[in-house]
């Protein structure tokens, strides 16, 4: 059982525990799809989708779950979710859907979700469970939003689709490729690792 | 009960809840994904043959599909091509739109491709590659011109342009044109498409 407060719970996926930059979990999503500042929002979203109500079902039915099979259910579960989240954004954002392709039926191997049950919302209250949930979906979308803002802005001069950059700027086609992914990432880890260097430094 | 029997109840019970609830968000989706499906095609036919009221599918097999387009009187108007094939790194379909007698390319519209993103992926690009398909005559295969061209005045009749540094999926799209042309020329000759022009002569 966790014994931080429920406001401990939420902010520590947003920092401490963010899952792409402190955990490094979901890294197959973040490379991928965050070529567009769109794109990463629509993939953060639906996985925050899925985190949340995976969390919630699982910490209801945890007691009934026979520790063998756990991870089995969890992903039976967890792939539920996503198939309804891929049905919802092909029957109603059809361009996104069109956009992500196959990164979204992709979401169930996200070790984000399948890590957040098996250390999470299996051993904590479904209040607890929910409040991790969003805290950690939060951080993820957050940390799709800052690479993919940064690929967008120097790979296509645009943020969200609207011209940002001078007619001066030339478009750097490496961050819109996947080595731009890579690089942008790695910047990112480092500024993040020099952050807590620094807090630790202070305490 | 014993943990084996535990294991299958639950699991099985979870999968049995788990697919019921697909099931049931699979046919409250259905309808409306096979409507956007739809809609992108005929969006697509209205583009790639101007003046179009309405259209309907002519013929369809693996990798092709034919509709035709009709205009305000019911007069078909022109073919929408529907074809598909191997880019450079996956596959790349669009909706060529063409005069009934198959001898001009009205235009060409890109519906899917994952094309490298600033380089082939310009296929998409009205300015760079699209628009030196408009009204172009495709009576004689086409050829690609190679090193690209500014503007489409430079460009022989049956030349499409290369898009600079995308050599590969400028010639895939201009290959999978050359073989549906064919394949529908074929199909009209072997009458399983009834071009109607050729009715009224």
């Amino acid at each position: 059982m966790s014994t931080k407060s429920i406001g401990q719970e939420f902010t520590k996926g947003l920092w401490d525990e963010n899952p792409v930059f402190r955990q490094l979990l979901g890294l197959c999503p973040t490379l991928a799809v965050t070529g567009w500042v769109i794109n990463g929002l629509a993939m953060g979203l639906a996985t925050a989708f899925v985190l949340v109500l995976s969390s919630l079902v699982v910490a209801s039915i945890k007691k009934f779950i026979p520790n063998q099979v756990r991870i089995a259910s969890f992903i039976v579960i967890i792939a539920s979710f996503v198939t309804v989240a891929d049905r919802i954004l092909a029957a109603y954002f059809p361009a996104i859907s069109k956009e992500l392709g196959p990164y979204v039926p992709l979401i169930v191997v996200n070790c984000v979700i399948l890590g957040r049950q098996e250390a999470f919302s299996s051993k904590n209250s479904v209040s607890r469970s929910f409040i991790d949930a969003l805290g950690m979906s939060l951080g993820f979308v957050l940390a799709l939003l800052a690479l993919s803002s940064i690929r967008e802005i120097l790979g296509s001069g645009t943020f969200f689709g609207y011209q940002v950059m001078g007619s001066w700027f030339k478009p750097w086609i490496i961050m819109i490729l996947p080595a731009g992914a890579f690089l942008t990432l790695g910047v990112l880890l480092g500024i993040a690792l020099h952050i807590e260097y620094k807090i630790k430094l202070r305490k | 009960m014993s943990l084996y029997v535990r294991m299958v109840v639950v699991l099985t019970v979870i999968g049995l809840i788990s697919g019921s609830f697909l099931a049931t968000v699979g046919m409250l989706t259905e309808e409306r994904i096979a409507l956007n499906k739809q809609r992108a095609i005929e969006e697509a036919i209205t583009h790639v043959i101007p003046d179009t009221e309405s259209s309907e599918i002519l013929y369809e097999e693996k990798g092709l599909a034919i509709y035709g387009g009709r205009n305000e009187e019911g007069v078909l108007i022109g073919f929408g091509i529907l074809a598909s094939g191997i880019g450079f790194q996956d596959k790349i379909s669009f909706m060529l739109g063409t005069n009934t007698s198959l001898t001009t390319i009205k235009r060409l519209k890109i519906i899917e491709q994952k094309e490298t993103p600033g380089l082939g992926a310009k296929i998409e690009d009205e300015d760079v590659f699209l628009k030196f398909w408009e009204n172009k005559d495709c009576s004689e295969p086409l050829t690609l011109r190679k090193p690209a061209v500014k503007t489409s005045e430079e460009l022989g009749p049956t030349e499409i342009n290369t898009i600079t540094g995308a050599t590969i999926s400028s010639e895939s799209v201009l290959k999978i044109v050359n073989s549906s042309l064919e394949r529908v020329r074929q199909l009209i000759k072997e009458g399983h498409v009834q071009s109607e022009q050729q009715d009224v002569n």
